[in-house]
């Protein structure tokens, strides 16, 4: 049951009503029942299993921490506390290798159960940690209600791909649950359906053609290889920020406010301007739990302590992926950009002022250029199926074009090859047409308030998206970029 | 209330004129105080007055009012 699926789209309903006609202080009763209902419907029964635990350790040694006076048995229970969620992460993600290496003849049990699903562990294990360090460090109370405890970390919009929620921002919201209102059902659905709209028309369409070239690469180079590049750089935003949307829109529809995740992120200025528009819950994450306490841990070394701290934390950045060649890669290069940007710092600032950008108008867009191409390169390692195919890419991004490709040789094997391999010629229309609607929805977002328009306007707006849905989407089952982590 | 050696010391360090800094001001909304400088602030506050803070002390600072306060109870 998927956000994407009709069992969802009956779901949500039910649960609504169910939640509406409970007394309030039940309310959170029925979203944990729902939510439970929705992780064990996905048949990953290790899974269920290892949120119980993760709830049941996190609550009890987040109250343990907040009681206990002692120093260093708050410490300890801490600690304890980050290496239970480090452990069963662990477990979760590495347990069919853990399996192969004991008994190396181990099938996959039959049944129709998923016994090695990863779905959804990565983000409410974080969770878990920013609770107890919150408490921990006094930025959070500690919540004393399991039941309000348990859905904060299973809330079933969020449960999958987060957003990855601060205790301070969504406990209180869990503690008055109240009744559902008209405006906010209603803006819930239409950014349910404009999310649903980026991930069936936008990402699945982008889908087939960034295949094309990744799955085998070799076959590529050039224009092709950076037309597939700019393609996934848009596939992964489509995908990730609508399963945001439609997590957001279910939430808001029981008058629940989750934490933005994407803020326009390829209209940053700058690579730490891009770590605050993409997956912002996630960024904001390493960087107070991994980055901050590094940083001032090494601050004596000034610059080299940044440049350490940005290393690390952007190796597990990666590392959080999955532990692969690419994702470290991917991580590393990020760090690289930010720690080049702490060095070089002084150099810029004078390296503008000689070109004349310093104070020129043009220079932010100049900056989006330069920042969206360093992103778009780094993506290459994280798309790709190994660290040979991710450093092809990436040293043939230029081969070809200066030879002069001839439009024959691009539609053999050049831009048009990897277009046409991935799809027909309608299916690039209809690309076209669905980044055009992705465009305009996205700048008329930023630009309109919609709720304040008259009812004609608005319902145009409707219909509009609802056509948009009907005749660009490409449903074809396939899951989210994101659920792999 | 934000004093002025201490303020000196974090517009010193940050390279501004001037800009007001009061209780509740964050590190963020100081300009050139971000997450990439935090560091050094810090550092050049400690050296100024000759204390050191722990770690956990620093990451619990929510604002600059905070700072004065931490700064404070080390210096009496």
């Amino acid at each position: 049951m998927y956000f994407d699926s009709l069992q969802y789209a009956i779901f949500v309903p039910l649960v609504l009503a169910a939640y509406q006609l409970m007394p309030s202080r039940w309310r959170w009763a029925v979203l944990l029942s729902a939510s439970i209902v929705f992780y064990v419907a996905l048949r990953m029964p290790l899974l269920v299993i290892a949120w119980t635990f993760v709830v049941l350790t996190s609550y009890w040694l987040g109250r343990r921490i907040s009681d206990e006076n002692n120093v260093i048995k708050r410490r300890t229970y801490f600690w304890v506390g980050v290496a239970a969620q480090v452990v069963v992460l662990g477990c979760i993600k590495y347990l069919r290798a853990i399996l192969r290496l004991i008994m190396p003849g181990f099938e996959i049990p039959a049944g129709g159960m998923d016994w090695f699903s990863t779905l959804g562990i990565s983000y409410y294990t974080l969770q878990a940690v920013s609770y107890l360090a919150d408490v921990y460090l006094g930025m959070a109370q500690p919540e004393r209600h399991l039941g309000r405890f348990a859905l904060y970390l299973g809330f079933f919009p969020k449960l999958l791909q987060g957003p990855i929620e601060r205790a301070g921002d969504l406990l209180p919201q869990l503690r008055s649950l109240s009744s559902f209102t008209y405006a906010n059902v209603r803006s819930g659905i239409l950014l349910f359906c404009w999310g649903l709209f980026k991930k069936v028309a936008v990402a699945n369409r982008l889908a087939p053609f960034v295949t094309a070239v990744y799955y085998d690469p070799h076959g590529y180079r050039g224009l092709s290889l950076i037309a597939a590049t700019y393609m996934y750089s848009l596939q992964i935003l489509a995908d990730f920020s609508g399963y945001t949307d439609m997590a957001l829109g279910v939430a808001r529809m029981f008058n629940i406010q989750l934490t933005e995740n994407f803020k326009s992120p390829y209209f940053a200025t700058s690579i730490a301007d891009f770590w605050r528009r993409w997956h912002i819950s996630f960024s904001r994450w390493i960087l107070d739990y991994i980055f901050k306490p590094l940083q001032i841990e090494w601050r004596n070394a000034r610059k080299v302590g940044v440049v350490g701290a940005l290393m690390v934390t952007f190796l597990f950045s990666g590392l959080w992926h999955d532990v692969a060649l690419t994702f470290m890669a991917w991580g590393l290069l990020h760090g690289a950009f930010l720690a080049s940007s702490v060095v070089l710092k002084p150099w810029r600032e004078l390296a503008y002022r000689k070109i004349g950008l310093a104070n020129h108008p043009w220079r932010p867009a100049f900056q989006r250029i330069v920042t969206f191409n360093l992103v778009a390169f780094a993506w290459i390692f994280f798309r790709a199926r190994s660290i040979a195919d991710g450093w092809y890419i990436a040293t043939h991004l230029f081969v070809g074009a200066a030879t002069r490709i001839s439009y024959a040789t691009a539609v053999r094997g050049g831009v048009m090859g990897a277009i046409l391999n991935g799809g027909s010629a309608r299916d690039f229309a209809m690309l076209g047409a669905a980044m055009a609607v992705w465009f305009l929805g996205s700048t008329f977002r930023k630009t309109v308030r919609l709720q304040e328009q008259p009812i004609w306007f608005r319902w145009s707006m409707y219909y509009s998206l609802i056509l948009a849905l009907v005749y660009l989407n490409a449903y074809d089952d396939v899951g989210f970029v994101y659920f792999q982590f | 209330m934000i004093k002025q050696d201490l303020k000196r010391v974090i517009l010193q360090e940050l390279r501004l004129d001037d800009w007001q800094i009061e209780d509740e001001t964050t590190a963020s909304e100081v300009p050139g105080w971000d997450s990439l400088n935090h560091a050094n602030v810090i550092l050049a506050v400690e050296k100024a007055f000759g204390v050191r803070f722990s770690n956990v002390e620093v990451l619990k600072l929510n604002s600059i009012g905070d700072l004065q306060r931490l700064l404070d109870s080390k210096l009496h």
